[in-house]
């Protein structure tokens, strides 16, 4: 059965000489394909394209800045807000303080709660 | 495994009621004073949360001494929450709002660590303190006067030994608060 096959596979895959002929009508149709012109970018186009980029290498450059700029807006910003709100808590526990040191006592009713 | 589910349960849902309600711990639900600004003299409101308060740690400068202590002070924290309110006249401001603010800390975790009632200058200071899973998350500070009243919250892991130092550094006088974690 195997056998069977391989002997007709072996058939049906032989190596055919195409001919003379064939050889000659694909060189014939090679010279006869139209040449394939490659695009060329014009000068013009060049330009743009150049411009294009430098003008996006610029906006990024000065998008940058402008978001350094704001970052550093910002951090300052918060720098000031951070002593300001520590100021404030500073002068607040002042306040109890001083109460709670109160040596008179007599016209502040002070009260210190530990935590456990 | 059933007894896990049960251990694990009310743990995920209290997580979860934490999530749900927005509630950090030692972190206040700071009623919207917008109303007030229109009316005050003076306005303090700062609220810089832990990527602000990251912000601004690249700029304190670590040679200046108050914004080193503030460095310190600041290692930890997630967040910083001023509201300072001052008026040309006495008690314009809406006490309610104070009492809502004062209601949130009765809840679970605080406690209160220093307590100064000044009947005479109408002058009250309360310094609530956050426990959450025996280290301190947050510090609340409840000051009024007839024309100024004010609202601190820190939230985060605060050290109070930080707190000393910053005392110093501020010129705050030192505290004599025994501290047990």
């Amino acid at each position: 059965m195997n056998e069977d096959l391989d002997a007709r596979l072996r058939k049906a895959l032989r190596p055919v000489d195409p001919g003379e002929q064939f050889t000659q009508r694909v060189l014939t149709r090679v010279a006869n394909e139209p040449k394939r012109s490659i695009p060329r970018v014009s000068k013009t186009t060049m330009r743009w394209a150049s411009a294009t980029l430098a003008a996006s290498l610029v906006l990024g450059v000065l998008a940058g800045h402008e978001w350094q700029a704001r970052r550093t807006q910002q951090g300052l910003q918060a720098r000031r807000q951070l002593l300001e709100a520590l100021r404030v808590t500073r002068d607040k526990l002042d306040i109890a303080y001083r109460a709670v040191n109160d040596k008179d006592g007599s016209s502040t009713e002070a009260g210190e709660h530990r935590g456990s | 495994m059933r007894f896990r589910q049960i251990l694990i349960t009310p743990a995920a849902m209290l997580a979860c009621a934490r999530v749900a309600m927005g509630a950090t711990p030692g972190a206040l639900n700071l009623p919207n004073f917008d109303a007030l600004t229109q009316k005050a003299a003076q306005t303090v409101d700062i609220t810089l949360d832990a990527a602000l308060l990251g912000l601004a740690t690249g700029f304190l400068d670590s040679s200046k001494p108050e914004d080193a202590a503030a460095k310190e002070v600041i290692r930890g924290l997630k967040g910083i929450y001023v509201r300072s309110y001052t008026f040309d006249r006495d008690f314009a401001y809406p006490e309610a709002e104070l009492a809502k603010v004062r209601k949130q800390l009765a809840a679970p975790g605080w406690q209160s660590l220093v307590v100064v009632h000044d009947n005479r200058a109408h002058s009250n200071v309360d310094i609530y303190i956050c426990m959450d899973q025996g280290r301190a998350s947050g510090l609340a500070i409840i000051a009024s006067e007839p024309r100024t009243f004010t609202i601190v919250n820190i939230v985060g892991a605060i050290d109070l030994a930080k707190l000393h130092a910053l005392e110093g550094k501020f010129g705050i006088p030192r505290m004599q608060l025994d501290e047990k974690k």
